[in-house]
């Protein structure tokens, strides 16, 4: 027995030997990624890489699905293994670990996004790691039938004239209601109003990285015309979704709708294109606009990068150096571009990446991309939780009565709203 | 072995260090926090004084919220009562196939909260509803979690399903205890069912009637997963000019105010009141109880 102790322990230290890489003098970088459903791609395309750079070694270490990442990058600064490369989602993030983040601002991959984070002096910091993004979904096949040009619903009127008329020919088109849109807090979809549909009040119709509207929102301001605007599309939604997937339904009622063709528009973004995949979703669908008033010509998207990579200012100068080239190897070769959005299904946020991902939703982002005059998306810069706690209710309410008075409500509540958050700042 | 002090210690220490980490010192800790500012993340705190009591006793939210928890305890402490002690009745008769009953009765409660919260939601807003329009029953159509007139029964007949049956084993427990011979000198005395469960039994296991209460009224109070599963707090209403959640009660509210919109000592605030009325309505209930309690 002993002896095959010994023996064991033999082979174990052997191994060890074999185990210390073949050049000691590669440099070895870690990215911490926190996407488990990326997680395998991002580890093949980091392999291919590794194996194509000569003295550079990228590892992965995934961390997510609901684990505490920020908790776990907390430790590892701790335990004095901070990665190279990791991931913040926003201004809270940023917060946190802004005495960590190098300045990027020099790299070639600027020129090709408008997503990178800026920090407060306006120097980049984060890499975009993805575009998700939303407008209002339409179904090809149901809008050619009603003899609908997609192409004009640039305005609330001609919006509103198309949604009329689908009304009239529900029985022929067997819709159920022309819209798909949630606002429920008991079924789970008022992020879809809350969240989204308020980032229509905040962004829509202005330059990408225009906050003006919602930093005054925060101060406890609203833009009055904007927000009579507004709550008339709002009105608009409602009226013309059926109430018991806005005030009831789950997320699932409401991609089965527009998945089962009983309703021709859904308010939703392009992370539905999976599942409407596994819906067995085989018509044509694409987005328009949110086209909320007649000021103006609504034609661009809702845009933006929901996390970000940044680089670890405090690493050694060449790990630095390796961690930057890693980044502009994900834009700039063939490989990452292949990675990004053929593998991990992801909308890259970079306009010189031309492969169109296989989800509708994903490619009219693209598109939209690379056409410009697109919106920002600042629900992110509301506090924690006026979301979910504040706006919530008052949509919910909102699709309950939808009538003229209620949306007098609406506007009131929404105003309400600003003040308790201008107080919370 | 002669009692000592060191000999206490040895024996009590381990409860009592374990009471004293994990109970006592967070509830000190979570008074001392109820006066600052803290956001549940940043290091650094300051003293605000009783500043987030004014604001949560000026906040229609926290009020509404406490009234709908009022609300439900009222009608879920009668609905599940009521409901334990007939089922208690049923499975001490002579009925067939009682403790199957027993068990089947008891089973709902080893469901958690939030699945039963989901499953039922689907009950509330797809099946009956769909049953209702089979039927043509026009009440039936309208779910009942998304009415905010309605959603607070709704819940509680979620929690009467789920608790009932462990309320009913207490009731059992109760009624076994009691001495057979007063009911059957009351049969012989003509006395009819009705008659001999009122005035003999019920007056025998007040002191059954003392612990449900005391269990229903806390667990009515606490309530929590299910609340988040079934309704989330919606539907929104309005409640004196603001938009209210219709059914968050207590404990989901100070969630929300402590996780979701990050002001965790205005959250702890209100668990501080929460804990006082818990108290008060505990204590009173059981001082009032008591004294409706015969020695059998």
């Amino acid at each position: 027995m002993r002896k095959f102790v010994a023996l064991l322990m033999t082979a174990v230290m052997a191994l060890a030997l074999f185990a210390i890489p073949a050049s000691a003098e590669d440099v070895s970088i870690t990215l911490f990624n926190n996407k488990v459903e990326i997680s395998e791609h991002l580890q093949n395309f980091a392999k291919q890489y590794s194996d194509k750079t000569e003295g550079v070694v990228v590892n992965i270490e995934t961390l997510g699905g609901g684990a505490d990442y920020s908790g776990n990058l907390t430790a590892k600064l701790t335990a004095d293994s901070m990665p190279d490369i990791f991931v913040i989602e926003g201004d809270g993030d940023y917060k946190l670990w802004s005495e960590y983040l190098l300045d990027l601002s020099e790299e070639k991959w600027n020129a090709d996004t408008t997503l990178a984070y800026h920090d407060p002096e306006g120097k980049v910091v984060g890499f975009p790691v993805a575009i998700e993004g939303f407008g209002l979904g339409y179904n090809v096949e149901l809008l050619k039938k009603a003899e609908i040009d997609p192409a004009t619903l640039t305005t609330f009127s001609a919006l509103k004239a198309a949604f009329e008329k689908l009304e009239g020919m529900k029985v022929e088109l067997g819709l159920d209601s022309v819209v798909s849109m949630g606002a429920s807090v008991s079924g789970g979809t008022w992020w879809v109003a809350g969240h989204h549909n308020f980032s229509v009040y905040l962004g829509g119709g202005l330059e990408f990285a225009d906050t003006s509207v919602v930093d005054k929102f925060n101060a406890g301001e609203v833009d009055e015309q904007r927000l009579a605007d507004y709550a008339k599309y709002v009105q608009l939604l409602f009226q013309f979704s059926n109430q018991t997937v806005t005030t009831t339904g789950t997320y699932d009622d409401q991609l089965a709708a527009f998945a089962n063709q009983k309703a021709a528009f859904i308010h939703q973004g392009n992370w539905i294109d999976p599942s409407l995949a596994k819906m067995n979703v085989a018509f044509e669908y694409d987005y328009i606009s949110h086209p909320f008033n007649d000021a103006q010509e609504f034609k661009g998207l809702f845009l933006f990068a929901p996390s970000f990579y940044v680089i670890n200012s405090k690493a050694a100068p060449e790990r630095i150096q390796a961690a930057k080239d890693f980044l502009n190897a994900l834009v700039y070769t063939e490989e990452g571009a292949d990675y990004m959005v053929n593998k991990a299904g992801m909308v890259a946020a970079f306009s010189n990446i031309t492969l169109e991902p296989a989800g509708g939703f994903s490619k009219a982002l693209v598109r939209a991309n690379a056409a410009g005059g697109n919106y920002g998306v600042f629900f992110g810069k509301l506090p924690a939780g006026t979301g979910q706690d504040i706006l919530a209710p008052i949509f919910d309410f909102f699709a309950q009565d939808f009538s003229d008075a209620g949306m007098e409500g609406f506007i009131t509540d929404i105003k309400g709203a600003a003040e308790t958050v201008a107080q919370r700042q | 072995m002669k009692r000592s002090k060191a000999w206490d210690a040895v024996f009590l220490g381990p409860s009592l260090i374990a009471l004293v980490m994990v109970v006592i010192l967070p509830f000190i800790q979570g008074i001392g926090f109820s006066l600052t500012d803290w956001n549940g993340v940043r290091p650094v705190l300051t003293y605000v004084g009783f500043a987030n009591y004014q604001d949560m006793f000026n906040s229609v939210e926290f009020l509404y919220s406490f009234l709908v928890t009022l609300l439900y305890t009222v009608v879920n402490v009668a609905l599940v009562n009521v409901v334990a002690f007939l089922l208690a009745l049923l499975v001490t008769s002579r009925i067939k196939g009682r403790n199957i009953y027993r068990a089947g009765f008891f089973i709902p409660n080893l469901i958690g909260g939030i699945v039963l919260g989901y499953t039922w939601q689907f009950m509330f807003n797809d099946f009956f509803t769909a049953l209702g329009g089979q039927l043509g029953i026009q009440a039936m159509q309208q779910s009942l979690i998304a009415n905010k007139d309605t959603v607070i029964l709704g819940m509680s007949i979620v929690n009467t399903w789920q608790y009932a049956g462990y309320i009913m084993l207490i009731f059992v427990a109760g009624i076994q205890s009691t001495s057979q011979e007063v009911m059957e000198a009351a049969t012989v005395d003509g006395a009819s069912y009705p008659q001999r469960v009122t005035r003999i039994l019920i007056p025998m296991i007040a002191n059954t009637f003392t612990i449900s209460l005391f269990l229903t009224i806390t667990n009515s109070f606490k309530m929590f997963d299910l609340n988040v599963a079934l309704t989330n707090g919606g539907p929104a209403m309005r409640f004196m000019g603001k938009i209210v959640k219709s059914s968050q009660l207590l404990a989901l509210t100070i969630y929300n105010k402590s996780i979701t919109t990050k002001e965790l000592a205005k959250g702890q605030a209100m668990s501080v009141v929460f804990f006082l009325v818990l108290v008060a309505f505990s204590l009173l209930q059981v001082y009032l109880s008591k004294r409706k309690e015969v020695e059998a």
